[in-house]
């Protein structure tokens, strides 16, 4: 049982914790890390690291843009390569109405500059090679986006954590904040052990209720199960993360780093709770969903399948910024995108968390909004 | 002598290539546990779902911190247990469906 102090706690080593932590350290201050298990243990472990700027919320593309930006700096930022490449996203359309959706969202996309076009079932055929063109309409192309590696970009930043005088607990599991009044003082956690800091910030992910309630806050998150697979590692032939947004429908992506294949769907209807048992279902029906995709596929071996969560806010956008409760932060409820926005809430959490503002304005996702502006390319 | 009889060249992950000087390094940076060796070095994550190295990881850890093997938790091992492929795996779907 110890006791010690720091200018600020995140609870979580996730994404979000790890990112956050590091430009808060960066600011000055010596940030402290609680991580319950280790890190990555939690849904940044899970994902499939998909990074794009084609969302429909207006504050969510300019989140993107920025964060695709450090993404392609990040290796000189972190002094490690965390495999980023530029492989763009496809979101292919089998329908009117879902051709429909993409050009207005292109629309909306390109006021902020986003190079993006609704392209002919030919392009995307020539984008992906060996595509199933089937029904297909076209699709919704974005070159700039890409994908990097979730492990590599965490401990980047956790490395970088302690390189600037934080430090990193594992097996630290949070269980009791304390407040004087209606400020946080200090966190403990299972063993025992106390830490001080007049900045707590709330890094929970699919667990960031629970971590709220410590504090007497209510956060709307809640996790639903996610399925992924990944196969063994075969020569490049897939440049794009290949979204297929139908009911039966799947994404995947070719690891730029590596030569895996690695995808998941987004079951219908979802499953609530954070079980990451893996099911019978995703394991036959994930692969007929690629081989239907992309034939070519068919003799390439899975290695592995497991599952996660998701953590989803009420409106599906993050929840970013303080709390009643003075000193005490939330971010969280990534709803399925927390990877991508790593980077740049991290930053824009920090400038808000220091200054009391942020360079990018993120009033929008505050706790105590309306929750009404959904986002339509979960 | 040749540099690659010296132990620390032994590759303890076949599938991922990692060398026993790899995982002694990031032993030696903070990483004690198998689950986030496996996270930054990707071993038990290749073909062989980690038979052929977690032992061997796991005893490198002991003789780098102390900590007993018997005390260390093992990653979860995740099906398939051997690699199947994708239209073989997906046509047990469809036959399924025919039924
Ligand atoms: C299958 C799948 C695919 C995905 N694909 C993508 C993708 O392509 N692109 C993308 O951007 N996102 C993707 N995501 C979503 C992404 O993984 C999450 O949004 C993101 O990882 C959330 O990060 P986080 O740091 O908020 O949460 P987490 O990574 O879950 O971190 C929270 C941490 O808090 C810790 N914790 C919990 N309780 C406590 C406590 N009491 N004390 C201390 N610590 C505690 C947990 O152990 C955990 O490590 C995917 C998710 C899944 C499941």
């Amino acid at each position: 049982m110890s006791k010690k102090s720091a200018d600020a706690i995140v609870i979580g080593g996730g994404i979000i914790g790890a990112a956050t932590g590091y430009y808060l350290a960066k600011r000055g201050l010596k940030v402290f890390i609680l991580e319950r298990k280790f890190p990555c243990a939690g849904s940044t472990g899970r994902c499939i690291g998909g990074i794009r700027a084609q969302f429909t919320h207006d504050l969510t593309i300019r989140v993107m843009l920025k964060s695709i930006k450090m993404f392609q700096e990040l290796h000189e930022e972190l002094g490690t390569d965390v495999e980023w490449y530029a492989g763009g996203y496809l979101f292919l359309a089998f329908d009117e109405a879902r051709k429909k959706s993409f050009e207005q969202a292109i629309e909306i996309q390109r006021r902020y500059g986003l190079k993006v076009d609704f392209i002919s079932a030919d392009d995307c055929g020539r984008i992906v090679p060996g595509l199933n063109r089937e029904g297909l309409l076209g699709g919704a192309w974005c070159p700039t986006d890409g994908q990097a590696n979730p492990f590599k970009v965490t401990y980047g930043y956790l490395e970088g954590v302690k390189r600037l005088n934080g430090q990193v607990f594992v097996n630290a599991d949070v269980k009791k904040i304390n407040l004087s009044g209606t400020r946080v003082v200090s966190v403990e956690t299972a063993n025992g052990d106390e830490f001080f800091s007049p900045i707590v910030l709330n890094a929970a992910g699919p667990w960031a209720s629970e971590i709220g309630k410590l504090a007497g806050i209510e956060i709307p998150v809640k996790p639903d199960r996610h399925e992924a697979l990944v196969t063994e590692a075969i020569e490049r032939c897939l440049e794009p993360m290949l979204v297929d947004y139908r009911a039966d429908g799947c994404y995947f992506v070719q690891h730029y780093g590596t030569g895996h294949f690695i995808g998941c769907y987004t079951p219908v209807p979802i499953v609530p709770g954070d079980s990451v048992d893996a099911s019978d279902e995703f394991i036959t029906e994930m692969p007929r969903r690629m081989v239907r995709l992309l034939p070519k596929l068919a003799s390439v071996k899975v290695l592995r399948h497991w599952a996660g969560s998701y953590e989803m806010s009420p409106d599906g956008n993050p929840i970013c910024g303080k709390t009643p409760v003075e000193g005490f932060y939330v971010s969280a409820g990534m709803s399925g995108h927390g990877f991508m926005f790593g980077p740049a809430l991290g930053e824009l959490m920090a400038e808000l968390i220091t200054t009391g503002e942020s360079s990018i304005d993120l009033s929008e996702f505050r706790l105590d909004r309306e929750w009404s502006k959904a986002e339509a390319m979960k | 002598m040749s540099s690659k009889k010296r132990s620390g060249f032994r590759v303890v992950c076949r599938c991922e290539e990692v060398t026993e000087d790899e995982v002694r390094a990031v032993i030696r940076n903070g990483y004690h546990s198998l689950e986030e060796i496996k996270r930054i070095l990707r071993t038990g994550m290749g073909h062989c779902g980690g038979r052929g190295c977690l032992k061997v990881i796991a005893r490198l850890i002991e003789e780098e911190t102390g900590i007993p093997i018997a005390l260390q938790k093992f990653p979860s091992s995740r099906p398939p247990l051997k690699p199947i492929p994708l239209g073989q795996l997906g046509s047990y779907r469809n036959e399924q469906e025919e039924r």
